[in-house]
């Protein structure tokens, strides 16, 4: 599938920011199964300084600095991107366990090497409870693809989809005993459970394709931002992203924005302002197929 | 050998005998001074005689001098789990640690050794990672560890190293060797308190230490300051040392290193990053700095690309490091060799990265991550102490464990074993203490440090010493209440040819003008005004509890006019009911009211503490003993005597501040914008009672009032020998230039001080925008006779001295506030 993708970002600031510094992370980039054919991003009032550049993890990053005072700050952002389906790996037999003794005994260090993803990271601590909810779908000599798509379908069943429940700061213990939350939430829980029992979840930020073909429903998530979870199923199979909030493993309806180790890897906007009052953000998504 | 040059005579030895008799090493564990047959060592002798020569008493008297010393000089250390945030006092164990010049040498080579390996460790890990590659170090050994900084990877530090300042915790074990419990590679911590160590000791013991061939700290921290202010290549730059602020539990040793290597002592608000560097912002602006001794951890240095929610950092840091525009000591990501893993690769990786085996080995350590070595662990667990593998946190011995914890930490290793390492138990040896008028064995671990200086590694003769309280404490820690010590390291010859007295340990530093952050400058402005204003509200309590005492309570106008006023200041409850007396105990101890005494003390106390280093100690004391008294309840018995005598003493201690403020402050821009807060607090404070005391229909004794309140009673009646009239009265508080408490004269100060303030000069000559503010206010009283002061002028007076609050604080103080921004939550 080919789509087109736009996204505006503004931020409104009850009293004039006088200097601002921010990271971006909204352009996206080529990943296998995804390639993006033209992108670009706009910023208003224009910054006084202006880098690109990548994360550890190859997400692409646009650093700015604003030095005169400004009450508002527009971020636009438009690409066009083809995104393959998913295709299942010839053999799905391959044991979790056996997946957890490869990671562990890992040399690599690369940018998308799954040891960056097995550690407590700085939103998703390691929780016993959720632990323990993960680990009833990986008993012995599971394979690993089954045990995850498993995992994603009880916690679509488990948790209400809640937007008032959680914020973008809520801890995945926080939320996991609530069983309430939004797309973030339901990423972290599943992170955190893989994670606590040694297995390698990263976090993925990216857009569901808005409107879907006659008679299917309507994806949760598909007007704004959306957040699912990359499982690495050994060397051979790689990284596979299971959606929990829509309980399916993602395809060519799932468009990669950037992958980290949590919402703070991936956070679209971060940084630093002067300023004496307050603020509030706007952001506007549409995804529309072109083929 | 050290041994004394002369005298070991059969008396001294016959002392040293006495001395040291009961004094019996711990079972099962070396001791440093006395050997297994009961013999003291050699090297200990000529200090053990100097202290037995001095007996018991005089003994006593030294040590206690020593704690005088320090506790005179600030010395504190805060601790965390402490709910008040309580400033200890400083716990100095007064015999040091010796250690003969052989031994020295040998832990010398190993530490440079040592320093060395984990430099190459560290390059590897954030360029090519080809140790990971070659299966040497496990990549989920790398990723694991918290302080792998991934935005750092592929960054070679400014100036080429990532340590330049690193230390190591080193214990005796039971065979006599001494071995490496950990590495400091973050922000070590100690060497501060190491030199007010040695500083109080040498100076309590100063004929003994001068004796005794110690070898001196000072030109170690001497050749790391030269070395940090190589890498300055602009003339104008300054080297700052980056503290997280006075929060932290050894921020007292931030202020005294950054004092000790004439560094300026700043926080991340206090920097700015630019295109084209990092700088200070200081009240003459933007300046320039290219060094940073960080002591704030690296994850919360840069908002941008570390930890976010940091508000400590500098945003934008790692990229002026990226650019090789700062050297920061250590490099960002240096914490990384800190993990407790490490110590299970670093014996093998030395003989790869160096060619040479350790010379001075680390505790036995081993990664449970490879499920070989957790099978052969997990086979004798009970005599081993399983720890995490990164970060902090203590660790377990087996056979500690009961069933139910034993059955958890299995499951643990089951899930994730990555995250531990098991590790040999260790045993210290002890090292005297003195206790009740005797030695004593205690357990300790030595912090020793290392300076990277040039392409080499010097080493600090001398340590960091914790002495566990307890005799068989195993884990050591300083926030557990232990006692620190100095290490003297023993020199073959004399250590100076000149003189046997001790050697100013002292680094001799240049001081810059001009540089006072504006963050500090802004604390200590409002210091001033916080200080001033309390003073006031004193002054305005102790002329109502003198009325109270001429005049009975109930409807005296003079005393309801006073009360207005206290009303009005928010200093006490607006309430008509309530006696004088209520409201002068509700200004004094009544914490609700903005204006009362414990609020404006306390605020006065929190500006100060965030620019503690620049009052002296005194200074700094007053203010507490201030605090402390406002916090104690009134004395028993009548209550107008005992708030009268807390109004006497507050008003006594304030005036010392003062007093120490005025003298030991260095009359640089700091003192300026203390004495303006005051300065402008006094002016407005003054107009005010001008204001409702003089007005000409105010209320009888109005006009003595005025005169108590403005300390000018004596000059008055010296000048006019006649009660209190109008004009004569306004003209003295006003007008009068030589009364150091008039309006004028507080203005005329004020613009003393603005005109030599950095940029108190524009280039035309022609006085800028604030002074412009001051001098209209000065034109004013040039050109207005006492009669003509009404109340709608002495309004307008007020007005402007506010506006020229606002002008200081906009044209040197600009003040902001740093928020992260914020992100709706994805759905």
């Amino acid at each position: 599938m080919i789509y087109d993708i736009r996204q505006t970002t503004t931020c409104t600031y009850a009293t004039p920011v006088t200097n601002a510094f921010h990271v971006l992370r909204q352009t996206p980039v080529n990943r296998p199964g995804q390639r993006v054919q033209v992108s670009s991003l706009r910023i208003e009032p224009e910054p006084e300084s202006w880098r690109e550049g990548h994360d550890f993890f190859g997400n692409r990053l646009t650093w700015v600095s604003l030095e005169d005072a400004h009450d508002t700050l527009e971020v636009k952002v438009s690409a066009r991107i083809a995104v393959d389906a998913f295709v299942a790996p010839a053999d799905v037999s391959r044991t979790w366990e056996s997946v957890q003794e490869e990671v562990f005994a890992s040399a690599n260090t690369g940018p998308t090497a799954p040891v960056h993803f097995l550690f407590p990271s700085r939103m998703v601590s390691l929780d016993p409870e959720i632990r323990d909810y993960a680990r009833t779908s990986f008993p012995p000599g599971r394979a690993i693809l089954e045990a995850a798509t498993e995992l994603t379908h009880r916690i679509k069943t488990d948790l209400t989809y809640d937007s008032h429940a959680t914020t973008v700061t809520t801890t995945p213990p926080m939320s996991f005993a609530l069983r309430r939350g939004v797309c973030q939430d339901f990423a972290h829980i599943m992170i955190s459970g893989l994670r606590g029992i040694g297995l390698p979840a990263a976090y993925v930020s990216g857009y569901l394709r808005t409107h879907r073909p006659e008679g299917s429903t309507r994806l949760q998530g598909a007007d704004a931002m959306h957040a699912w979870v990359l499982v690495w199923c050994g060397t051979d199979t790689g990284w596979v992203g299971f959606d929990p909030t829509n309980d399916m493993i993602a395809s060519d309806e799932h468009i990669v924005l950037a992958v980290g180790r949590d919402y703070t890897d991936v956070a679209p906007m971060d940084g630093v302002i002067f300023v004496s009052g307050g603020q509030r953000i706007d952001v506007g998504v549409s995804v529309t197929p072109v083929t | 050998m050290a041994a004394l040059p002369d005298k070991t005579s059969k008396i001294e030895n016959g002392g040293l005998d006495q001395f040291v008799l009961g004094y019996k090493p711990l079972p099962g564990i070396v001791d440093e001074m006395m050997d297994g047959n009961g013999k003291v060592r050699a090297h200990w002798k000529p200090l053990l005689s100097m202290l037995a020569e001095l007996g018991p008493e005089e003994i006593n008297r030294r040590f206690t001098s020593a704690d005088r010393y320090l506790r005179d000089s600030g010395v504190f250390y805060r601790v965390y789990e402490d709910p008040a945030g309580v400033e200890r006092p400083w716990p100095l164990s007064h015999i040091p640690l010796l250690i003969e010049p052989t031994e020295w040498k040998a832990l010398e080579a190993g530490l440079i050794q040592r320093a060395n390996l984990l430099e190459a460790v560290l390059a590897d890990a954030y360029g090519p990672g080809q140790l990971t590659k070659d299966g040497r170090l496990p990549a989920a050994l790398v990723a694991g560890n918290p302080e792998f900084l991934r935005p750092l990877a592929g960054v070679k530090p400014p100036g080429g190293s990532h340590l330049r300042f690193y230390a190591v915790d080193v214990g005796r074990g039971p065979d006599g060797r001494w071995w490496v419990l950990g590495d400091r590679a973050q922000a070590p911590s100690g060497a501060g308190y190491a030199i007010e160590n040695r500083l109080a000791l040498s100076r309590a013991i100063p004929d003994i230490y001068g004796k005794a061939r110690v070898k001196r700290v000072a030109p170690f921290f001497q050749a790391f300051q030269a070395e940090l202010f190589n890498y300055n290549r602009q003339d104008d730059a300054r080297v700052c040392l980056l503290t997280p602020g006075p929060l932290n539990e050894t921020y007292f040793e931030h202020a005294y290193l950054a004092r000790y290597l004439g560094l300026l002592l700043v926080e991340g608000e206090d920097l700015i990053v630019r295109q084209d560097g990092v700088f200070i912002r200081t009240i003459s602006g933007l300046r320039r700095t290219e060094v940073l001794l960080r002591r704030i951890d690296a994850d919360f240095a840069d908002p941008l690309e570390l930890n976010a929610a940091s508000r400590l950092g500098v945003a934008g840091l790692v990229q002026a490091v990226r650019d090789g525009k700062v050297v920061i000591a250590n490099a960002l990501g240096a914490g990384f060799v800190e993990a407790r893993a490490m110590l299970a690769f670093l014996p093998a990786l030395a003989p790869h990265v160096l060619g040479q085996e350790l010379l001075l080995p680390n505790v036995a350590t081993w990664w449970l991550g490879r499920a070989d070595v957790r099978d052969e662990i997990l086979a004798k667990l009970d005599s081993m102490i399983i720890a995490p593998a990164f970060g902090a946190g203590g660790g377990t011995l087996g056979s500690e464990l009961d069933d139910d914890q034993r059955g958890k930490l299995l499951q643990a290793i089951n899930d994730r074993r990555i995250d531990y390492v098991a590790q040999e138990a260790v045993t210290l040896s002890s090292t005297p203490v003195w206790r009740e008028g005797k030695l004593q064995p205690r357990p300790f671990s030595l912090r020793l440090y290392l300076a990277k200086v040039g392409d080499g590694w010097q080493v600090m003769p001398g340590g960091f010493v914790r002495i566990a309280d307890n005799p068989d404490a195993r884990a050591l820690s300083l926030q557990g209440g232990d006692a620190t010590a100095d290490a003297w390291v023993l020199s073959d010859g004399p250590v100076s040819a000149a003189t046997l007295l001790p050697q100013p340990e002292r680094v001799t530093i240049q001081r810059q003008t001009g540089m006072l952050p504006s963050r500090a400058a802004d604390n200590l402005f409002w210091v001033g005004r916080y200080v001033e204003r309390a003073e006031a509200t004193l002054r305005l309590v102790r002329a109502l509890l003198n009325r109270i005492a001429d005049a009975g309570d109930v409807g005296v106008p003079i005393v309801s006019a006073i009360t207005d006023l206290l009303q009005d200041w928010s200093a006490a409850p607006i309430d008509t009911g309530r006696t004088p007396q209520m409201v002068a105990r509700s200004v004094l101890t009544g914490a609700d009211f903005s204006g009362s005494l414990p609020r404006l003390v306390n605020n006065a106390r929190a500006a100060a503490s965030v620019i503690r280093e620049r009052f002296s100690p005194d200074a700094w004391r007053a203010i507490d003993d201030l605090v402390a008294l406002i916090e104690l309840s009134l004395a028993p018995g009548p209550v107008e005597r005992a708030m009268v005598e807390r109004v006497e003493a507050s008003l006594r201690i304030i005036s010392s501040f003062s007093g120490l403020a005025q003298e030991n402050m260095t009359q640089l821009a700091g003192w300026r914008f203390l004495e303006l807060g005051r300065r402008i607090e006094r002016a407005v404070q003054t107009c005010r009672f001008v204001r409702n005391f003089a007005d000409g229909r105010g209320p009888d004794g109005g006009l003595d009032v005025l005169l108590e309140l403005a300390d000018s009673q004596l000059t008055y009646r010296q000048r006019y020998v006649m009660i209190a009239a109008l004009a004569p009265v306004v003209d003295l508080v006003m007008l009068d230039p030589n009364n150091p408490r008039s309006v004028a004269y507080q203005v005329d100060r004020i613009e003393t001080h603005l005109a030599d303030l950095p940029r108190g000069q524009t280039a035309a000559g022609r006085l800028t925008p604030v002074q412009q503010v001051a001098a209209s206010i000065a034109l004013r009283f040039r050109t207005t006779n006492a009669n003509n002061f009404d109340r709608a002028l002495i309004i307008e007076i007020e007005d402007s001295l506010m506006k020229l609050s606002e002008a200081i604080a906009s044209a040197y103080l600009t003040h902001i506030q740093r928020t992260p921004a914020t992100w709706d939550a994805p759905a």
